[in-house]
This record gives structure tokens, C-alpha cells and sequence, in this order.
């Protein structure tokens, strides 16, 4: 395969079938749509890239900015195609609820605009909405914008009617699924694929997957959210179901340890959302000798879900730890082993010491230039929880005397260093609070 | 019909057994009239002591601020001012305000002047030792010439700011808008701002910085709070010693009691402005939705009903909250940089805190499907401002007498007020419950004493005005007393406490 810009290498995903025994419908076969082998990772790069297309092209040399509501994948998708094409991209949103795809948007060049919270103090005469605000923007004489508004852009749907429908088509050798599933974010790609299928077959039965109300999915709406989505159409699905966050890892899981399919939630989402639907549909299939075949989207990749994931399911992520740990210190431990030492007792410690002790400030860098105990080095205590981990990070020789807001972490690491051999180490009582209070000096950098 | 909607509020004691007393009630309403305001002064105390927690567990110091906006009764400010002073002050925005926490017992050094402020109001401030939240420049400039023309001493100052999104700290590539507010100085003029303070030493001194933010968005919360920390220090470094930041208020407050009634209201909302099910509003009113081709387009103007984490639990999200750009909680950040930590809830501190009786004065059918009972109520949209402030719940049916064997079930209801505007319904929603209400029945409207208990009611009309009591459990029986005789060192009635 070669190509001469990446851009040629969206589309013609595989599909690929799941095996029975993971998803235990004996007269449904099952596919899975890899759309997160698409260059840019998702589902998005089809329609960002038809979109943009006709603007990227003409645009090129005038310079201005792509700019899009989205939170994720389409983002990603555009700021690659914007920056290919010299172009800027801005995303507007108020979902970007996930940290590590804000976090490689930045990395892409994106500029990010989050919208503000909920009015608090209500005002029924709000004319402040701040998507008012965005459109109004858009329209503005003279503004360079290039909007390619997902939500309501129709290229958004034909760029599924032309690839993914066609492609899955193609691939069960000329036939459309009896099943097609899909979560519905901009209801592009359900929209799209859905047209194709029942072109070829007025039978085939579409199942749209929304979050559940109070839960979030990346990606995905909610039953209240699609309603606000101009490509949405009712009629386009024979059925809508909520799946939830919960049921999304579970399918996440499945794909990944079982199938050898790297998703991500949404994925994940429709492949549990699919396999609760069908399981009815298969057992009325038992015994009548006919077969029939389903397929879902797996719309992007794992890896930009992992705090999603440590949220929600921090046991599939924890990790073992070796030898006494500050987590692992009982507090009956910290109050055997933690000495400390009084504000007065400290000072006289400082001053007239023999050997004087090392002052360590476990608070941040800023807090610490801001003020803190003359002498004293600032190790933050997540550094300094590191630096334990391994073993004793000063002599035995050298007394230590650590220091935090209110005494309270620093007599857990007195403790621990403690344990860990360290003979002489002391924990300053009440902390830089108490020391302030009682009147001691304090300097800035 | 299908399934009624019920918006059932949250109760949680002791308004739950006031509840229960419903011939205690009656007997109320019948000595003073309806509308009736009843509070639970012992109710704020026991919210205070809910903040104070999230503060014991972030290890802070500084001090709950009740913002006197919220309810203009004098038992609970009075009950405030019986708290312990280190940990309860008031915020007053008008000069009204602070004469009212001043005669309750609350001693300058305890309250915080917000709000747009005339020169009485910054004088008696001065005057009795307040701290000052100051607007803008030009109020500082007033304040100043006071102090020196009438030889006051010297006032505590905290700055409040706004316009945070316009400061760049929001991390490369970031910037997160906010609502615009008519309040506080924007971040960007802040040079300015500090010159003066030091320009008026002889005056005025820093004691911190300030923000309220209307917004139920816990980010945008958390970056003004970041940079309030680092202009604090900023502060700092000019030699200047502020050490208190004032996160304002909007800590929020739970109405509803069951989160998927909220979910399955507003579902309902969404479906009935697409035309797909009956109206659930008095002619179809939209809450701010509207139908465009199909398409549901607007937003929703109505107070986020359930909300799972409010008032203190809020708090303690915030103080939670991960930086983006010092890489320390908010909690951790204020505790690391010795900065106390002041707040000012109105609504979410008397949370709980009473209720808002009305009489049923007359029970008609119209002969519609849909709503086929409009209920008259001896009260106005003014007496009960739920509608204005988008708080949606259902008034707890209180009945006069033994309910009757042939009484139905789940009704649909229109409550419409004693004023002859065609405008005046309690709520625009179609109100379900549990069964039709006779004239001689009570309607508590619970949870209303923040913003929506008397707050919009006027002499215009020539109706009465709610009048006001505090309540107090003794055992198993309650005593009332006026609001305004209201006293903690005594029982309503007198008796020592
Ligand atoms: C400066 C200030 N502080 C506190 C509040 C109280 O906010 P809430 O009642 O939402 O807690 C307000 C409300 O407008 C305010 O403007």
C-alpha cells in the first residue's frame, strides 16, 4: 500500500467476525466494524475528512480556522486535517470530560474553548447562552471560521453512506446484516450506514444505543441529548436503548481480553448493547434452522480511556505494591512509629542541633516559594513517595525533620522512614500552619 | 393518562416530622392566615455544621459567610449569630441587610459587605468594623475618602474579582469561558486595582480575595480558585498580606428527592415540545426549549433539580478537584499556601430550613382532558417563587380532615393563585398529586427558604403577606413563635433554652 497523503488511508475498514463462544449467541453471527483502524483512530476520520474536504482545499492558502463542537474524535480528526492543510482548529465544548484526549488535542495543536457551567442562580431571561454566542461568532462578516457542524451537516451522513455502509455490504458478500448496531453520538454514522443497508434490504433491523440519562459515555448522548441532534431521526431506528458506563467497560473488557479488539467504551457499549439485544432475537431463531448476522461499530481505541476507566473501575487498573507503603500503613503504625516534634522543640532543633536536621517541605513549589521555614529543601510529597518507594533517599547519619500544612502526611512519612530504618526522623507538629501560628519565621523566595 | 409525573421533594428531617404534624399546621394557618412561612431556625445551625466538616477535613480555617439575600428572616440570622463567631459570619448586600444582622447580634468583625454598595452602606460598614468585598475601584476609592473624612479606622478589604477566563493560566491551548457577571473587576485590571489598595494603605488593608461565580460548573470554580492562589501571591511579593480567599456561594441545593422522577420529567419535557406526548406545561410552555423542524434547540431554563452532590458535598468536590495548573486539589493548594478559606452559601445553608403553606380555596373541573383540574390556592406566584428561580417540585398535600373512602387517586393539577392575572399560576407545570385536594386543605411547599420563600411577594395587589414563624421540635410536640420574637437563648414562648 502506498499513499500520498495519509488521507487516502481513511476508510476501508475490516470486519471482523466475534467468535461465538465469547458472545454465546449460537444462531446470530456477530461482526465487529473496526473503525479504530482508521489513521486518525476513529469512526470521525470519515466524515471530518468529508466535511473539511471542500473547505481544506479551497481554503488552503487564506489562512483561518476550523472549528467544530466536539470534545473528542471529531476534534481529533480535524485538527490532524487542519494542520495538514495549514490551517487552524478550534473546538468549542463543554464535554471534555476526558483528560487524555483533551491532553492530545493540545498535543495536535487544537485550541480548546470549554463553554461555561449551568447558571446557578437561575434567569429565566437568559439571553447569554453560549452557543447562541458561538453561532452568532460564526456568522459574523469578515470571520474566518470554517464550521463543519456535525450535528447538523448532511456530509456527516453521506460520508457514511458512501464508506461504511458500502464496505460492510461488501464484505458479507453482497448482503446487508439482518442487525446493524450503532451508538448514536451525531447519529451520523447510524444515520449513513442505515440508509445504505435498508437499500439493499427494507428488513434490516437498526438498534440505536444512547447513554443511560445520568450516566456518560464518551461520545455517545443520552436519550434527552440526541433529541437536540438535527441529523437525529427517530424513524431511522427500529429500537433505542440506553446502555450505561458500566456496561460499556464490561463489553470493553470482553473485546479486549477475549477478541484481541483494542476498543474503547463506545465500543465496548454497542457490543454489550448488541449481545442484550439479540439474545431474545437468537432464542426465537432456535430450531427454525435459519441464521442471521449483526453488526456493530467499534468506533475508537482504548488507550485514550484509561482515566475513564480508573474512575470507574480503579481495581482493573491498581497496582501491586512491595514492602510497607504509606497506603499499607495502618494508623495505629503511624501513631506507634511517627515521632514529632513540637513548633518549640523544632526551632530550638534547627538552631541548636547536633547535628542540625534536614528540613524536607512535602508541599508544592509554589506554596514552598511562597513561604516557607528558612533551609528547608521542598521534595512534594508525591516526589518524596516515589523517592521512598525504592529505599531511604538521606543517610541515617543526617536527622530529618519533615514538614507539611498541618502535620498530618509528615507523620505518616515519619513513620514509614521509621520503619524503614531511618533512626532520627521527625515530624513538625501542626505543620507550617501551626508554626506560622505560633509566630516563627517564615521567608519567601 | 400513564404514570404520573410526580416531582417529589427531598425531605430529610426535621422538616419531615414537621410534616407529619399536619393539625399542628392547620392549626397555624388558621390563626395566620395563608400564605404562611414556617422555618426551622435550629435547621441552619445543623447546616453550618456540615460545611465546618468539609473544612475540619480539608484541614481549613476561615470562615461560613450566610449570604442574607437568600431569606430575610431574623430567627435565622439570629441563630447564625448565636454560632461560634470563628467559624459564622454574614454577608449582606444592602445597607438594610446589614442593620438587620447587626441588631440580630452579629458584631462587625463578623460580617462581609458584598453587593453594589451606597456610601451609608460602606460607612456603617466601615463604621462597625466589617470586612468590605469590594465591586470596583471606584468603590474602594469611596470607601477610602470615607475612612479619612470621618477618622474611621482602618478597613479589612477583600478584592472580587471576575473575567477569570480571560488570564491565560488555563494551560496551553485552553481557555474556558464563563457567564459574563455586572459583578467584581476583572482579573485583567488587577495591577490597577492593587496600586490603589497601596495608594490607600493608610485606609484600607488586604485581607484576600474574593469571586461568586453563577455557575454549577466545578471547573471553571476550581481555576478561579487557582488563580486567586496564585495572585495571592502575587500579593505577596508587593508586600502585601492577604489571607483569606472567598469562593462566594452556588453550592446548590438537591430538591428532588428521587433522581429518575428529575430524569423522567425532563425526558418527558423534551418529547412534549417535539409534539410527541401531551403537553406538561400550562399551553405548552417550553422551559426555555423550542421545536425547530424536528429538532429539540435551546436550553433548558430550570434549576437542575436533583443534584446528587449539593451544598457541602459540593464543597467538598471542589476542594477535591484536581489543578491544572499548580498539580494541587484546591483544598491541598489553599491548605499548602496558609490561606483560609471563606464562603458564602445562601441558598445551600438553609437548605431544609422551611416550608410555604397555602390554603386550598376552591377545586374546579374544566372539562379538558388533559389538565382537568384547576386548584385556587390562597397564595400568589409572588408568595412562592419557585417558577422564577425554575425549582420544580410538588407541594406536599396536607389534608383538613380524614380523607374520604371515594377519594381517587394520581390527578394532574394546574395551581393558579388568588391574583385575577392570567399569568398567575404557582407553577406553569401540570402538578401531580396523590389525590385531588378539597378547599380546607394545605399545600406545604417545602425546602423554600432559599431565594423562593417571600422573595418576589409585594403589597401590590392588596392580598396579605405571608406571614412568618419559627418552629422548634420539644419532644414530641412543636412550638411556634412570630419570626421576629425569635430568640436562641430562649424557647419560642420564652422559657429558657
Ligand atoms: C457575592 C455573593 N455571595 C454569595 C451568594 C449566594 O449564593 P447562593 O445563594 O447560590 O449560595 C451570592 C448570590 O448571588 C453572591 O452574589
Amino acid at each position: 500500500m502506498r499513499y500520498d497523503s495519509i488521507t487516502e488511508a481513511i476508510g476501508n475498514t475490516p470486519l471482523v467476525r466475534i467468535d461465538p463462544a465469547v458472545h454465546g449467541l449460537r444462531n446470530i453471527d456477530l461482526y465487529a466494524k473496526l473503525e479504530m483502524l482508521n489513521p486518525f483512530g476513529s469512526v470521525k476520520d470519515r466524515p471530518a475528512w468529508h466535511m473539511a474536504r471542500p473547505h481544506l482545499e479551497g481554503a488552503a492558502e487564506g489562512g483561518g480556522t476550523v472549528v467544530e463542537l466536539s470534545s473528542g474524535n471529531t476534534a481529533k480528526a480535524l485538527a490532524l486535517l487542519a494542520g495538514l492543510h495549514g490551517l487552524r482548529f478550534k473546538s468549542v465544548t463543554n464535554r471534555m470530560r476526558v483528560p487524555e484526549i483533551k491532553e492530545l488535542l493540545l498535543l495536535l495543536g487544537a485550541e480548546i474553548e470549554e463553554l461555561p457551567g449551568r447558571s446557578e442562580c437561575l434567569d429565566p431571561t437568559d439571553t447569554d447562552d453560549p452557543l447562541t454566542h458561538f453561532h452568532q461568532a460564526l456568522t459574523e462578516p469578515g470571520s474566518t471560521y470554517l464550521h463543519t457542524d456535525q450535528y447538523f451537516n448532511p456530509r456527516n451522513v453521506e460520508a457514511h453512506a458512501e464508506g461504511t455502509g458500502p464496505e460492510i455490504v461488501k464484505d458479507l458478500d453482497g448482503r446487508a446484516p439482518d442487525w446493524f448496531v450503532a451508538c448514536v453520538g451525531t447519529a451520523g454514522s447510524s444515520t449513513g450506514v442505515a440508509r445504505v443497508l435498508r437499500e439493499h434490504d427494507p428488513e434490516v433491523r437498526v438498534l440505536g444505543l444512547v447513554a443511560h440519562k445520568s450516566d456518560f459515555i464518551p461520545g455517545i448522548r443520552t436519550i434527552d441529548e440526541v433529541h437536540q441532534v438535527g441529523l437525529f431521526d427517530p424513524a431511522t431506528y427500529d429500537t433505542v436503548e440506553s446502555v450505561t458506563s458500566g456496561e460499556a467497560i464490561d463489553g470493553m473488557l470482553t473485546l479486549i481480553r477475549r477478541c484481541g479488539l483494542l476498543t474503547g467504551p463506545t465500543g465496548g457499549a454497542a457490543y454489550q448493547g448488541a449481545v442484550r439485544h439479540l439474545r431474545d432475537a437468537d432464542a426465537a431463531l432456535e430450531g427454525s434452522g435459519r441464521r442471521e448476522s449483526a453488526v456493530f461499530i467499534v468506533c475508537d481505541r482504548a488507550e485514550s480511556y484509561l482515566s475513564y476507566v480508573r474512575d470507574r473501575r480503579p481495581e482493573l487498573l491498581g497496582r501491586a505494591s512491595r514492602g510497607p507503603t504509606l497506603a499499607t500503613l495502618t494508623d495505629d503504625e503511624v501513631r506507634a512509629g511517627g515521632r514529632s516534634a513540637a513548633v518549640n522543640e523544632a526551632r530550638h532543633w534547627i538552631t541548636e542541633g547536633d547535628p542540625r536536621p534536614l528540613v524536607v517541605d512535602l508541599r508544592s513549589p509554589h506554596a514552598y516559594a511562597a513561604l516557607h521555614i528558612e533551609g528547608s529543601v521542598n521534595i512534594v510529597d508525591e516526589l518524596f513517595e516515589e523517592l521512598v518507594r525504592g529505599g531511604l533517599p538521606f543517610s541515617k547519619r543526617t536527622p530529618v525533620l519533615l514538614a507539611c500544612p498541618v502535620g498530618e502526611r509528615s507523620l505518616r512519612y515519619a513513620a514509614l522512614l521509621t520503619r524503614r530504618g531511618h533512626p532520627d526522623v521527625r515530624s513538625l507538629a501542626g505543620g507550617i500552619v501551626a508554626w506560622r501560628d505560633a509566630g516563627a519565621p517564615l521567608v519567601r523566595e | 393518562m400513564d404514570v404520573p409525573l410526580y416531582l417529589r421533594p427531598r425531605v430529610d428531617q426535621p422538616l419531615a416530622s414537621l410534616l407529619g404534624a399536619a393539625p399542628f399546621l392547620h392549626s397555624l394557618a388558621d390563626a395566620l392566615g395563608s400564605p404562611l412561612n414556617v422555618l426551622l431556625p435550629e435547621t441552619v445551625a445543623a447546616n453550618v455544621e456540615r460545611f465546618r466538616a468539609v473544612y475540619r477535613r480539608h484541614h481549613l480555617a476561615g470562615r461560613v459567610y450566610f449570604a442574607h439575600k437568600a431569606n430575610r428572616s431574623s430567627s435565622l440570622v439570629r441563630r447564625l449569630a448565636a454560632a461560634e463567631p470563628a467559624a459564622v459570619g454574614v454577608d449582606v448586600a444592602s445597607l438594610e441587610e446589614l442593620r438587620h444582622a447587626l441588631g440580630c447580634g452579629f458584631t462587625g468583625d463578623r460580617v462581609m459587605a458584598t453587593g453594589p454598595k451606597d456610601p451609608e452602606f460602606l460607612w456603617l460598614a466601615a463604621r462597625v468594623g466589617a470586612t468590605v468585598n469590594l465591586d470596583s475601584l471606584r468603590e474602594l476609592e469611596q470607601l477610602a475618602g470615607l475612612v479619612r473624612e470621618y477618622g474611621l479606622g482602618r478597613v479589612g478589604v477583600l478584592l472580587r474579582l471576575s473575567g477569570f477566563e480571560c488570564a491565560d493560566h488555563g494551560g496551553a491551548g485552553t481557555r474556558m469561558l464563563s457567564r459574563r457577571s455586572r459583578f467584581g473587576t476583572p482579573v485583567r485590571d488587577v495591577e490597577e486595582l492593587l496600586a490603589a489598595v497601596e495608594r490607600h494603605a493608610d485606609a484600607v488593608e488586604l485581607t484576600g480575595l474574593s469571586y461568586h461565580l453563577d455557575t454549577t460548573g466545578l471547573e471553571e470554580k476550581g481555576r478561579a480558585l487557582e488563580q486567586c492562589v496564585l495572585l495571592m501571591d502575587k500579593c505577596r511579593a508587593r508586600g502585601l498580606a492577604p489571607r483569606a480567599v472567598d469562593i462566594g456561594g452556588g453550592f446548590g441545593v438537591g430538591y428532588i428527592a428521587d433522581g429518575e422522577e428529575w430524569q423522567r420529567w425532563t425526558t418527558a419535557l423534551s418529547e412534549a415540545v417535539l409534539g410527541g406526548r401531551p403537553p406538561l406545561t400550562w399551553r405548552g410552555h417550553g422551559y426555555g426549549l423550542r421545536n425547530e423542524g424536528g429538532t429539540v434547540r435551546g436550553s433548558v431554563a430550570l434549576y437542575p433539580g436533583h443534584r446528587p452532590n449539593a451544598g457541602p458535598g459540593y464543597l467538598d468536590e471542589l476542594l477535591s478537584l484536581p489543578a491544572p495548573v499548580l498539580g494541587r486539589g484546591p483544598g491541598t493548594l489553599l491548605l499548602e499556601h496558609l490561606h483560609d478559606l471563606h464562603i458564602e452559601p445562601g441558598r445551600s445553608l438553609v437548605d431544609q430550613c422551611g416550608l410555604s403553606l397555602a390554603r386550598v380555596l376552591e377545586v374546579r373541573g374544566t372539562g379538558e382532558d388533559a389538565t382537568p383540574y384547576l386548584v385556587r390556592l390562597g397564595m400568589n406566584a409572588g408568595d412562592v417563587s419557585l417558577e422564577e428561580h425554575g425549582v420544580l417540585m410538588d407541594p406536599v398535600l396536607l389534608p383538613r380532615g380524614e380523607p374520604g373512602k371515594d377519594d381517587e387517586g394520581p390527578v394532574g393539577v394546574h395551581l393558579v393563585g388568588n391574583l385575577c392575572l392570567e399569568a398567575d399560576l404557582i407553577t406553569r407545570r401540570l402538578v401531580f398529586l396523590p389525590r385531588l385536594p378539597r378547599a380546607g386543605d394545605l399545600l406545604a411547599f417545602v425546602n423554600t427558604a432559599g431565594y423562593a420563600m417571600d422573595f418576589h411577594a409585594h403589597h401590590a395587589q392588596r392580598q396579605p403577606l405571608a406571614r412568618t414563624v419559627a418552629v422548634e421540635r420539644e419532644g414530641g410536640s412543636w412550638r411556634w413563635c412570630p419570626d421576629e420574637d425569635y430568640w436562641p437563648i430562649t424557647h419560642p414562648g420564652g422559657t429558657p433554652a
